[in-house]
């Protein structure tokens, strides 16, 4: 008995204790929690009041900004798009939620968004918009954005929107300084033309992965032309193990330089350690890999968010689909690292951005590649009937593929085709 | 003499402790639970009373959320109830999780053969035909994917625990191959294109038509534990293999038969969340549950009435973590941690119910010996 006693009296100290340490700390927190608090209450004004400018966003992310590379660049953009907002005397208080794949948890988070006052709510992931869109229509005022999809193109809902920035433009370019490098080793003697291969990083055999890897690969021709190219698809948008796994199996076919479609830094790592070269996406790697990362492009989404977020502060409406690329400066290239690009790269990327703003330079001119020894003529983008089959409009006219061409066709890339010069390693996904 | 240290402590059964006292001893560990899940939310710099308040606000505080709740329970519910037996039996399934799976994978074959096609199913309503049909073969799947470890349990007396969790993997990496493989929607999207109108669960009250299902099997798995013959030799078994066998039991033909009906009731649940939440196959249907349920059955002292209060107290504590993260910026992977101690507190509270510790003297020495 006596024993029980005193287990109870420790038990009461303890907690007293705890209680105590957490009246202090609650105090000493007080500067951070009122940061919160006070983005929360004008905001949920805001999602009544449109004209007092307060808005709160919801972002429902696949992964987390620990992945440096697809989300966090999606974050990086809340960030400077809140300081854009802030100076044309809109509030932005973004509601961000990580790490949801698709399903159920998709459609919870989208709810509890809408619930919660959010006015536009943003998807970033393909795989999360049939969810979204469950959801959609039970919240008509409330704005919801699949990135990188299409459901805008064919549900019967007016509070739904697409957007997919043009990164095929800076895969070009990136392409472009990669067979500068390439180039430049050929001309030293470093390599043989024949050993100009480019290994690509995949995720899947997804068309915005093919039409990333084939304008990379269209960039490096147009100044290296006896350059060819291997694919490895690793069946995952994020994992570093098999990133450097597939890196290290391209590099030992040979392979002297490395670019990627995948989240993770591991390819510019195993290029670096390995003694090849290589380019990024999403985020500057140069940091990983400062002796093999020459370059990366990223989609900057600042001013999507800012576009799209102004609408619906003023209460208007914005664009069911949305594709703006270098011309916008919307698609982006990161720091060139000088100390290893080939002479006149920087001048070479000014002269490239330039003439793809202006709208000189063909990304995918179909004069310049062919599938099976021959041009392509005629390419159908978009499937209405959700069989997965493309049946109406038509993306080839005036000598050029159109890619992600808003309004005419979607922003959701459609380039499919597997051109000469590019082998796929594996088939699995 | 004595040349072996004494422990300062030592573990003495109880020998029956009062129903009041043992109320006060989980109250008191909830509270240190929620005490030590305050510390967490100081050093994040959040104020815990707003965010436990956050919590209950978020779970109970509107009709939709009340849904959600009940929503995230079924399965819950559902996947405790089918791991009862086994355990009651000491047969240590953990492989829910994969027999989930595994009957999701059943209920998707139906959903995307038979959804929206041959006439019969292309109405905009639910198909009851077709939901029957789902509902058989994700049973039927996942009483198969139970079998396996069961049989060989059976009949070479392998270790249950392993091969029931490497079954798990098995199931989802089946998923992640249906996904990219036959049932891919857009090409290269590893995306399995959403259920036809007709192979959804329709809903009553707002949530999806399971909660009436797994309310039921909470009788039926009561009564069945407690009051039939299967229910009595499964009891037996889990006390000893030995009395069962003296008393002329099929040992081999109780686990394969219990396993059997486990297997099938973790394969229904998979069947309702495809149908009835996520609309969809993909690799991470079963989200865990069936390792939570085990937690559920183990709070619950597999008593199918007290799981529905606790898949009802997790859910609640699952649905106000994701509120936390949208009004307080809390992540939910902190509200994860939050609810592994809450749960780990209570577990530990079952523990001290049935144990105390003593301070060991050196005069209980000579207890000890004798």
């Amino acid at each position: 008995m006596q024993k029980r006693l005193l287990a109870l009296l420790l038990a009461m100290a303890m907690i007293l204790a705890l209680a105590a340490c957490s009246d202090n700390a609650a105090d000493t927190e007080k500067p951070a929690d009122t940061g919160s608090t006070g983005a929360t209450e004008p905001a949920d004004t805001g999602s009544e009041a449109p004209e007092a400018k307060n808005v709160k966003v919801g972002l429902v992310c696949i992964g987390d900004e620990n992945d440096k590379g697809y989300t966090y660049n999606f974050i990086r953009a809340t960030e400077t798009a809140k300081e854009e907002l802030a100076k044309n005397g809109i509030n932005v208080e973004w509601v961000i939620k990580y790490n949801l794949i698709e399903g159920d948890p998709v459609a919870v988070a989208n709810e509890e968004l809408a619930e919660d006052g959010c006015a536009v709510i943003f998807n970033n992931s393909y795989g999360q918009e049939p969810a979204m869109l469950t959801v959609a229509a039970d919240f008509p005022e409330v704005q919801f954005v699949g990135l990188t999809n299409e459901g805008s193109w064919k549900d019967d809902l007016d509070n739904t929107h697409n957007a997919f920035n043009r990164i095929h433009e800076g895969r070009y370019v990136a392409g472009v300084v990669a067979g500068m490098k390439l180039q430049e080793m050929i001309d030293n003697g470093e390599i043989k033309p024949e050993e100009a291969i480019i290994g690509y990083v995949g995720a899947y055999s997804f068309a915005e992965v093919i039409s990333g890897y084939t304008a990379y690969y269209l960039g490096a021709r147009s100044v290296c032309p006896s350059v060819t190219m291997k694919v490895q698809f690793v069946g995952s948008w994020s994992d570093a193990t098999l990133e450097a796994n597939a890196a290290q199996a391209l590099i030992d076919q040979g392979c002297v330089l490395i670019s990627q479609h995948s989240d993770n830094t591991t390819p510019a790592t195993t290029a670096e350690k390995n003694g090849v070269f290589h380019t990024g996406y999403n985020a500057d790697m140069i940091d990983a890999a400062p002796k093999a990362s020459i370059i990366s492009t990223r989609i900057d989404w600042t001013k999507y968010f800012v576009y799209a977020i102004t609408a619906v502060a003023e209460g208007k409406n914005f664009d069911a689909d949305y594709s703006h690329g270098m011309a916008e400066g919307e698609v982006v290239m990161t720091d060139l690292n000088e100390e290893i690009a080939a002479a006149g790269t920087a001048e070479k990327i000014k002269e490239v951005m330039d003439q793809i703003s202006k709208g000189e330079l063909k990304v995918f001119d179909t004069s310049k590649f062919t599938v099976n020894g021959e041009a392509v003529t005629s390419y159908t983008a978009i499937d209405m009937t959700g069989d997965f089959v493309p049946d109406e409009g038509e993306a080839i006219w005036d000598g050029e593929f159109h890619e992600s061409a808003v309004p005419d066709l979607m922003s959701a890339p459609y380039f499919a085709l597997r051109i000469d010069g590019i082998t796929l390693l594996n088939e699995a996904f | 003499m004595r040349e072996r240290k004494q422990p300062l402590f030592h573990l003495v059964k109880r020998s029956e402790l009062p129903a009041k006292y043992a109320w006060m001893i989980r109250l008191l560990s909830l509270l240190a639970a929620m005490l030590v899940g305050a510390l967490i939310f100081l050093l994040l710099g959040s104020n815990p009373v707003k965010a436990y308040g956050e919590i209950l606000s978020g779970a109970l505080g509107r009709e939709s959320a009340r849904q959600r709740v009940v929503n995230i329970a079924v399965p819950l519910l559902g996947v405790a109830l089918a791991i009862a037996p086994c355990f009651k039996m000491k047969f240590w399934n953990i492989g829910a999780e994969g027999q989930i799976t595994v009957g999701a994978i059943g209920a998707t074959f139906f959903a995307l053969t038979f959804g929206g096609k041959y006439g019969l199913f292309a109405g905009k309503e639910p198909s009851l035909l077709l939901l029957l049909m789902m509902a058989l073969g994700s049973m039927l799947c996942g009483a198969f994917w139970a079998l396996i470890p069961a049989f060989f349990r059976a009949k070479w007396g392998t270790n249950e625990t392993l091969f029931t969790l490497m079954m798990n993997y098995i199931a989802i990496g089946i998923v992640k191959w249906l996904q990219g493989g036959p049932w891919e929607g857009k090409p290269g999207s590893q995306i399995i294109p959403n259920f036809h109108a007709s192979a959804l669960l329709p809903k009553v009250f707002g949530v999806h038509i399971g909660w009436i299902v797994v309310l039921v099997l909470t009788v039926l798995i009561f009564v069945y534990m407690r009051y039939t013959k299967h229910g009595y030799e499964i009891a037996v078994l889990g006390e000893s293999t030995n009395t069962a066998r003296y008393a002329g039991m099929n040992v081999a033909w109780i686990t394969v038969r219990t396993m059997l009906l486990s297997g099938a009731i973790s394969g229904l649940v998979g069947f309702m969340i495809v149908s009835g939440a996520n609309r969809t196959l993909y690799y991470g249907v079963a989200g865990g549950v069936g390792f939570t349920a085990i937690t559920v059955a183990w709070l619950a002292q597999l008593n199918p009435f007290a799981m529905i209060v606790i898949s009802l107290l997790l859910a609640v504590l699952s649905k106000g973590a994701g509120n936390l993260e949208t009004v307080m910026g809390i992540p939910t992977s902190i509200s994860d941690i939050i609810t592994g101690i809450i749960l780990m507190f209570m577990l530990a509270s079952e523990f001290f119910i049935r144990y105390r510790l003593v301070r060991s003297h050196k005069e209980s020495k000579e207890a000890k010996k004798a």
